[in-house]
């Protein structure tokens, strides 16, 4: 029925009463799919170079001509209880692609999921056992001795903790992502808070469940912005559900979000008590295998980029430890923007990713 | 948000506005008092207690529960959930040590190339 024959019966025009209707059951159907089908993410071309357990190792193809790549490789790292593909979200929008077109040696490690036999995985092994061996490899299939590397969220952590156990191993430029190193403030960031609670027991949480489940560890963090994260991405979702843009960014991030992996029970204890609780990273009293950490050892250039309205690593969490970095080149980077959103929001194009790229370049490769 | 700009106004061909604006500063406000709420102690404290209770009540029949696998699977004679983590253990230590050999070829290879060349 077309809006010129129906007629206005008690005041209604039936026609747009009717095509309003068909519209909100286009959106429900719209939101239904984008809620529960996948994005195809990750699409980025790569090649898996290298596995140890669940670990894999990926090298993405190089796209720039030869002449305009890069020496010195950069590895990513990404967190432990994620799936990295959060860095290569989506054609168009993907920071490894971005590095990828300005002629970087672009390597992936993602760490995989761990099972029952992994429960006892600390912060020892991921640092002295698997990261040394994926150094090597990169090493080995670029052939350069020298290597770079970005780490996000844990990541970051686990990269600080062994850029500064193995300074000589040929670490350039580090680059930092929300690293949560610094606990001194206990009152700032909910993780803190809630960890720092006297009835808050870690070793109970990792011996009931081995593995500490993804859904727990998500729900903790969306408990940090509850109203945001359980009502608001959802009404903001319905109220742009028109524009294919914003569609196609929220379905990519959501994929990502929705697939959720547990996190080693020993690495979580080790996170809560020796971290959080004790503060053990920036006190020096941090002891991996019977090494000391001690960030003055840690002599790569810096740059670490922080999230201003990051809700899971307060910016406090990351500026602390700057002055006990024996680094002589190193920059703090602030970016408006949360957690995620300062490497996957819209506007990482145009702020991080450049400042990174532009960074890295102007240290020689 | 846009909407945000003519708050109090009724306008008549946006009649949906008004509501939206309502929602956007009510979502607002609710969302900053939920932040500060999960931001206290007293949250903190309520949350230990009630995971650490949780965790102390399910315990024992959890223990129950997994000590009746065990047995069931024993009675149909196959491996239970550690026999099979003690295996997976003993393939990733395999793996390490068949990655150090991959280490130690690799250096092999670039010593015979860097002998070879300086032979040539």
């Amino acid at each position: 029925m077309s809006a010129t024959e129906s007629k206005p019966v008690m005041g209604l025009d039936y026609a747009q009463v009717y095509d309003q209707l068909a519209k909100v059951s286009e959106r429900f159907k719209t939101f239904n799919r984008l809620v529960t089908t996948d994005a195809k993410i990750a699409q980025t071309p790569k090649t898996l170079i290298w596995t140890l357990n669940k670990a894999k190792l990926y090298r993405y193809v190089p796209i720039a001509p030869p002449d305009q790549r890069k020496r010195i490789p950069l590895l990513l790292v990404f967190a432990i209880m994620n799936r990295p593909h959060v860095l290569d979200l989506r054609p168009g929008h993907s920071f490894a692609e971005y590095m990828l077109a300005r002629g970087y040696d672009l390597y992936l490690l993602d760490w995989g999921e761990p099972g029952p036999e992994d429960k006892d995985l600390r912060f020892d092994n991921y640092v002295l056992d698997y990261l040394p061996r994926v150094v090597r490899k990169v090493k080995s299939v670029s052939g350069c001795s020298e290597f770079n590397m970005l780490g996000w969220c844990l990541g970051a952590l686990i990269s600080t903790l062994y850029a500064a156990l193995r300074p000589n191993d040929g670490l350039k430029d580090l680059i930092l992502l929300t690293a949560p190193l610094d606990f001194t403030d206990k009152k700032t960031g909910g993780f803190s808070r809630w960890t720092s609670s006297a009835d808050f027991d870690p070793d109970r949480i990792a011996d009931t469940f081995g593995n500490i489940p993804g859904e727990m560890i998500d729900y903790g963090a969306k408990m940090l912005k509850p109203v945001e994260n359980f009502i608001g991405t959802y009404l903001n979702l319905w109220d742009k559900i028109d524009d294919p843009k914003v569609v196609e960014a929220w379905h990519a991030m959501n994929t990502w979000v929705r697939d959720i992996i547990p996190m080693a029970g020993g690495a979580y204890r080790q996170l809560i008590t020796e971290f959080y609780k004790e503060n053990r990273l920036k006190a020096g009293t941090l002891v991996l295998r019977g090494e000391r950490v001690e960030l003055k050892s840690l002599t790569a250039n810096v740059l670490n980029v922080i999230a201003e309205g990051d809700h899971i690593t307060p910016p406090c969490q990351s500026e602390g430890i700057m002055d006990l970095l024996g680094s002589r080149d190193k920059e703090v980077f602030r970016v408006r923007g949360g957690h995620i959103g300062i490497m996957a929001g819209s506007g990482a194009e145009k702020a991080t990713w450049p400042h990174i790229e532009n960074w890295l370049s102007k240290r020689a490769n | 948000m846009s909407q945000n700009n003519n708050n109090t106004a009724f306008d008549l061909f946006d009649p949906t506005g008004m509501l939206k604006t309502m929602r956007n500063e009510n979502m607002d406000a609710f969302a900053k008092a939920m932040v500060q709420l999960v931001n206290t102690d007293a949250y903190a404290d309520a949350t230990g207690k009630m995971l650490d209770t949780w965790l102390a009540s399910s315990g024992p029949y959890r223990k129950m529960l997994d000590a009746s696998i065990k047995q069931a699977l024993a009675g149909m004679s196959l491996p239970s959930r550690e026999e099979v983590t003690r295996l997976a253990e003993r393939l990733t230590n395999i793996e390490f040590r068949l990655d150090d050999l991959d280490a130690k070829l690799d250096e092999i290879a670039v010593l015979l190339r860097t002998a070879s060349a300086r032979n040539s």
